[in-house]
């Protein structure tokens, strides 16, 4: 089973410390996996451990307890720098803000996310960056700067960004939360499209029908999360 | 892409900020950099002023005036010794060299040195060298007969803009004596640069008093022994002698240095306040700077950079605007210094600000280390950022 899923999550739990000793638990996790190559979309209130469970899958918050795997390899047995490569080389993020760096130019935010990993060799990376912009759209914006792109804009820098390293993993937290609808729209039919070309198994935080249109899975953190699921019920 | 390329574009990105931290940083390195440049410079002026003749023979009164008025033209003259005392010491067989100085008024605050050709000659043992730019040197004219020509060193002729065979005097009661120019020396870097040299017979002959004097008054007399043992009873005998004393250069300098140690000393603590300041500043600049983008960190700590690397940019940074400011410091430190040159030129001395040596080198290399370390807590900062909590959407 682990072998043919591009994420596997088991008995996952994650409790964050509160004062006094005690701990809130936000997720409690049974069983997640995710095929490779499939576009799923997760959703879910708000505060229902969406975000945390991408930060736990990419690798960049730790689970209070269980395993996660990502293409086989248990994320949290690697030491931290090795989780560090791990995760540049493997699992591309898109973030609901984009988070590009305001002193860099489109190209260079999407070579940063190279310069990572050791995947491209670095005299290729300004092409390959250069050829992913223009996939997207973008090839008369790659010397400008954030501030001088449009909101659509600055997220197709970011989707270029966390494809950049050709990651069998693209995590996306609401990436069109931000948008207007048609940008939204626009912006997500360019993801789909590349992510389904580019055969990445996509982990989709949405509310937007047009995503849970095109995604092959739909998954409600009612139902994944029993921290969840016992607060509604109760 | 390089870490460094990373560091040097958010340097770029906050331009104005970047610029600010390096200038002030630059302004602290120049601070010392000229003082320790002037410093040296005035040290070695004095020296090189100082060193060419062991003995200054001159009227009783000040040890350090004699010095500072006939070698350096810094201070008054001192009053006058007989021209006999200079025609002893040339007939004494202890003496190498023995050469008269009558220090007189000056034409647009360029000083009136008198001589003979002696003056200008080379020595093996001389330190200082004497060249024509245009012209010649004044003529070996008799006590009876004047020739009032005048040498010009290089800044008295460049500033006062006279010529050869120009004629020139200050004042309506030395319209009878001008001097006319003969030559123009080439710079020496020395007080010379400022003087107006002449004969001894014109400088007489433009005095009124020394006109009627039957035995010729002088400022004083510059003595090179021929063997450094006959240095003390030379020394000796001229201070015995009612009229005289006899002075060692280097004995005077020691004393000038020693003056100028405690004013050094005064400088170097506020130098040292000053590089306190700056460094703070560094911190707090690369603090804030930090501070505003714990979220693009966190963002490149998701995309997989390691601690190491946030680490990395940032103290690359931090030496990067240390860099900038040490150079920019170092090239500003001198420049101040050859302005304070031109200043201090007009007192006699005259540095060399243009000289880089193996201690400024230590200062560029320091202050590159502790702008680095100011740079290590924000780096730290940035290096313990959690991806999780800065990673959150901004309300």
């Amino acid at each position: 089973m682990s072998e043919q899923s591009a994420v596997l999550l088991h008995q996952v739990k994650k409790a964050f410390p509160l004062h006094g000793g005690r701990a809130l638990e936000v997720l409690d996790l049974e069983h997640l996996a995710l095929s490779i190559g499939s576009c799923t979309v997760l959703r879910g209130r708000s505060g229902s451990g969406k975000t945390t469970l991408l930060n736990l899958i990419a690798g960049v918050t730790a689970p209070s307890a269980g395993t996660i795997r990502v293409g086989g390899t248990d994320v949290f047995a690697l030491s931290e720098a090795r989780r560090d490569r791990f995760r540049a080389e493997n699992v591309g993020y898109v973030f609901q803000t984009f988070n590009l760096v305001a002193a860099l130019s489109a190209i260079e935010n999407v070579i940063l996310a190279m310069m990572f990993a050791d995947v491209v060799p670095q005299r290729e990376q300004r092409r390959r960056a250069g050829d992913l912009l223009t996939r997207l759209g973008l090839s008369e914006r790659v010397a400008h700067k954030p501030a001088q792109l449009s909101r659509g804009e600055q997220q197709r820098v970011a989707i270029a960004r966390a494809l950049a390293n050709s990651p069998q993993l693209v995590l996306a937290d609401e990436p069109c939360a931000s948008l207007d609808a048609r940008t939204a729209n626009e912006v997500l039919a360019i993801f789909l499209t590349v992510c389904r070309q580019e055969k990445k198994t996509l982990l989709l935080v949405s509310h937007d029908e047009a995503a849970v249109a095109g995604a092959d899975r739909v998954i409600d953190m009612t139902e994944l999360n029993r921290t969840e699921a016992d607060r509604w019920s109760a | 892409m390089t870490i460094f390329t990373v560091a040097v574009k958010y340097l770029r990105g906050r331009l104005v900020a970047s610029t600010v931290t390096a200038v002030s940083i630059a302004l602290g390195v120049s601070l010392v950099i000229a003082s320790v440049v002037l410093g040296r410079g005035i040290r070695d002026g004095f020296i090189a002023g100082a060193t060419d003749y062991n003995l200054v023979i001159g009227a009783k009164g000040s040890p350090t005036q004699l010095v500072l008025g006939v070698i350096f033209r810094m201070d008054l003259a001192t009053p006058n010794i007989e021209y006999t005392t200079y025609r002893d010491l040339q007939q004494d067989p202890r003496v190498e060299t023995a050469v008269p100085i009558g220090v007189g008024d000056a034409f647009r605050g360029f000083r009136y040195v008198a001589t003979n050709n002696v003056y200008f000659a080379a020595f093996p043992w001389r330190h200082k060298t004497f060249a024509l730019a245009a012209g010649r040197f004044f003529s070996d004219d008799p006590p009876s007969k004047p020739a009032y020509e005048a040498v010009l060193g290089a800044e008295a002729a460049r500033s006062t803009g006279l010529q050869i065979g120009d004629r020139f005097y200050e004042g309506e009661e030395m319209a009878e004596y001008p001097l006319t120019v003969a030559g123009i020396l080439r710079p020496t870097h020395s007080a010379d640069d400022r003087a107006i040299f002449l004969s001894l017979p014109s400088y007489w002959g433009m005095n009124e008093v020394a006109r009627g004097m039957a035995v010729k008054p002088l400022t004083a007399v510059l003595v090179r022994p021929k063997r450094m043992s006959d240095l003390p009873s030379l020394n000796r005998e001229l201070n015995v002698a009612a009229d005289t004393q006899a002075v060692l250069p280097s004995a005077v300098l020691l004393t000038i240095f020693n003056m100028m140690a405690v004013a050094e000393n005064v400088l170097k603590m506020i130098l040292a306040i000053v590089g306190l300041i700056v460094l703070l500043y560094v911190f707090v600049a690369m603090y804030s700077a930090t501070m505003e983008r714990r979220r693009e960190i966190a963002t490149m700590r998701a995309l997989g950079a390691r601690r190491a690397t946030v680490f990395g940019i940032i103290l690359a940074e931090s030496a990067g605007l240390a860099t900038v400011g040490g150079v920019a410091g170092l090239l500003a430190g001198h420049a101040i210094a050859y302005l304070a040159g031109l200043v201090l030129g007009q007192s006699g001395l005259v540095t060399n600000p243009l000289r880089f040596n193996l201690f400024e080198l230590a200062v560029l290399v320091s202050v590159i280390l502790l702008g680095t370390f100011a740079g290590l807590l924000p780096a730290a900062l940035a290096y313990r950022t959690e991806v999780a909590e800065n990673l959150a959407p901004l309300s």
